[in-house]
């Protein structure tokens, strides 16, 4: 009894020193900052039907809301609201009133307008874009458009409208609104490749393999697609030919070991991947042609996901596992000039942008016990290694893929079980879901 | 067997096992219980959620600032200078140098009308003297100046004195007829330039200023100091912040010379 009678004192203070000891909660902060200069303040005006032909009212009603759709999310416009704009529903130049549309509470810096008409077949569109704030001479773009009359060319004529508009104020870079997404999909039973436009419109199915492809990306001329697909020889790289409408020979990607994760040098030319031929997953690189093959790494540990420095092509960024949590790092194309990008956590998936300046990856800095889960977006500056986290806390966020504006962003986010594609501007706001159907993954935007 | 018998010290009583049956399933069950309080403990402060801003010696710090000001957006927030007002008020301005020109050879300089510049970021009319190229210009009108940060957008547009009246169309003020490109300069240099390769020990509103060629195509050449601003890094980084820019957009198609001289200036 003298024993236990002495050890009640030593346990009733370690049960009060452990009961002092709170639980935390992860917390996080979010900022932004203003970077110096104002959005211009565009007004859409629907535009004026012509004719008296029963598809125009459709038609006219698929193109405005491109039009409008692509112009809010280019990033770069303060969009009037409907509500704001004057009523009319000016044709042609001689019937807008430029004072209208600068006063208040339209306050509109720039508008566009115009005519749609649908006869014999043909759609015929007029569009201006014009500065309301010049009187004398305010028109900056006249465009006229002749395409066949379906909802197909509607939509495609509203988005080289709205390219027009944004390659004019955006700074001479064309816009992104014919560009496609290509994505792995399950919702056809197996892991496919899928397409789509920009906008998440015209999804379709492009490979039929019928085993598990993954990691699409498309050659810069748009010609062919490279995966890694599974097959009874395990993970290679595959090429399909999107203008032939087959899978091509890729020599280099079958040779044993996993291979995976293709990257496509901006100018064609080469392929990076990871393969494990060697033992130990390195990254690779060879020609386009499946020739040329050469080993880039060396190092101990997983080497997978390079991606080219698409300004100069004399650079890869990768995820190495080789101090254990997987990092991003830089290298010259032949290997040497390593450095470290990321200080810790766990990244992935590196991308690097079209300007050259910034890589996007998805990172869990908190990784380890206690961690709260979920891995974000962020993009860091590599010359000066400042970051800025674009998702939060909205499930796991993978795979980012720049688009060639270098203005959007499209990524793969998970929640629970869904596996969705998700698009938004490169400092994270305007995020809005493009696949609705079936499980999406790794996505890859198409370079014009 | 008790416990006298068992300290006595003594070895040749032979070995006796020790009474611990007692006192070890006592100290296993204490043992489960400390467990047991522990992990209720941990669960059941799990199900209160505390909020612990500003708490001490938990992870590290997060660096959440914006990568660079390069991101190629404009900001959402309107410029929330507090000189900045959308009236502005009939006060004498501070004479600012201009920072676009561009050359109009048909241009006659008129002595009377001295059409200059009330903002910085205008481009003007360059006059037969040479001289007065780098000079500043006497303001026309009576505006406060506002709203002035490093190539900060002119207000919205082009400034309400633009509506000239017909008298004046065939001049060629290029803010007046495109003002949006002027914004599109501005905005383009503003994400270029690197506020990081300037030394920190740089006082703030020192300003450098460049000038460079703008051709057809959009693409600058000729890039030059043009006004050091005393500080080597600050004029350094202006002048690589216009290198590093491909292209600026095509001149409008409606201005019908071939190059746009632009004056800029990089506000630390």
């Amino acid at each position: 009894m003298k024993a236990h009678v002495r050890l009640l004192p030593l346990f009733l203070l370690s049960f009060l020193a452990l009961a002092a000891c709170p639980l935390r909660a992860q917390d996080w902060v979010h900022t932004g900052t203003n970077l110096g200069n104002q959005r211009i303040r565009l007004a859409v005006a629907d535009f004026k039907p012509v004719g008296a032909e029963a598809q125009t009212p459709s038609l006219k009603a698929t193109f405005d809301s491109t039009l409008q759709s692509d112009l809010a999310h280019a990033g770069l416009f303060d969009m009037v609201s409907k509500s704001m704009m004057p009523e009319s529903r000016p044709g042609s130049p001689q019937e807008i009133s430029i004072n209208q549309w600068s006063s208040m509470p339209t306050n509109a810096s720039m508008v566009t307008f115009g005519a749609l008409a649908a006869s014999n077949g043909r759609l015929i569109v007029y569009g201006w874009l014009f500065d309301t704030h010049n009187g004398a001479n305010p028109q900056i773009l006249a465009k006229q458009y002749n395409e066949a009359a379906n909802v197909e060319m509607a939509r495609t004529v509203a988005h080289r409208f709205a390219d027009e508009i944004i390659y004019r104020l955006g700074g001479g870079i064309n816009g992104i609104s014919e560009t496609k997404i290509y994505f792995v999909s399950s919702r056809s039973g197996s892991k496919e490749i899928w397409a789509m436009d920009y906008d998440g419109q015209n999804q379709h199915q492009v490979t039929h393999l019928g085993s598990i492809a993954l990691s699409p990306r498309i050659s810069p001329d748009g010609s062919r697609l490279a995966f890694a697909a599974l097959d009874r020889g395990g993970w290679s790289i595959r090429m399909y030919s999107v203008e032939l409408g087959r899978m091509i020979g890729f020599p280099a990607g079958v040779g044993g070991g996993s291979n995976l994760s293709p990257a496509w040098s901006s100018n064609g030319a080469k392929l990076a991947f990871s393969s494990s031929r060697s033992g130990d997953s390195e990254i690779w690189v060879a020609s386009a042609s499946g020739g040329g093959l050469h080993r880039v790494t060396t190092f101990r540990g997983p080497d997978v996901a390079p991606t080219w420095n698409p300004k100069t092509n004399g650079q890869i960024a990768w995820a190495s596992g080789r101090t254990g949590l997987p990092q991003i790092y830089t290298m010259s194309e032949d290997g040497s000039s390593v450095q470290r990008i990321t200080d810790g956590g766990y990244a992935v998936s590196p991308s690097w942008s079209p300007s050259g300046q910034f890589l996007a990856f998805s990172w869990n800095r908190k990784y380890g016990p206690g961690d709260p889960g979920g891995n974000d977006i962020h993009i860091i500056d590599i010359a000066s290694k400042q970051y800025l986290q674009l998702t939060h806390e909205s499930g796991s966020n993978d795979f980012p893929s720049w688009a060639p504006d270098n203005r959007h962003i499209v990524f793969e986010r998970r929640v629970g079980h869904r596996s969705d594609i998700w698009t938004m501007l490169s400092d994270g706001t305007d995020q809005h879901q493009l696949t609705r159907s079936g499980n999406n993954f790794m996505p890859n935007w198409s370079w014009k | 067997m008790n416990k006298a018998q068992h300290n006595s010290g003594d070895p040749e009583l032979g070995l006796h096992p020790e009474p611990i049956a007692a006192s070890a399933t006592g100290s296993l069950v204490l043992h489960g219980i400390l467990l047991a309080v522990v992990l209720g403990w941990g669960w059941a402060m799990g199900l209160f959620h505390h909020n612990d801003w500003g708490s001490q010696g938990e992870g590290s710090t997060m660096q959440v600032s914006l990568a660079s000001d390069a991101l190629p957006l404009p900001p959402t927030e309107v410029n929330k200078n507090v000189l900045s007002t959308e009236t502005p008020s009939p006060a004498p301005a501070p004479p600012t140098p201009k920072p676009v020109e561009h050359i109009d050879d048909k241009a006659i300089p008129i002595a009377s009308k001295v059409r200059q510049q009330t903002q910085p970021q205008q481009k003007q009319q360059p006059t037969q003297q040479k001289t007065q190229k780098n000079q500043p210009q006497p303001q026309r009108d009576n505006l406060a100046h506002y709203g002035e940060q490093s190539g900060s957008a002119i207000p919205h547009g082009v400034p309400k004195h633009g509506n000239f009246g017909p008298a004046q169309v065939g001049d060629s003020d290029f803010t007046s007829m495109f003002g949006w490109y002027v914004n599109q300069i501005n905005q383009k240099m503003s994400q270029s330039w690197n506020r990081y390769e300037v030394d920190p020990r740089t006082p703030h509103g020192t300003r450098a200023f460049i000038a460079f060629v703008i051709h057809r195509d959009g693409s600058p050449t000729n890039i030059q100091m043009d006004r050091s601003s005393g500080s080597p890094t600050l004029d350094r980084s202006c002048l690589r912040g216009a290198q590093r820019i491909d292209t600026f957009g095509g001149l409008p198609p409606a201005y019908n010379q071939s190059t746009l001289k632009v004056s800029y200036y990089c506000e630390y």
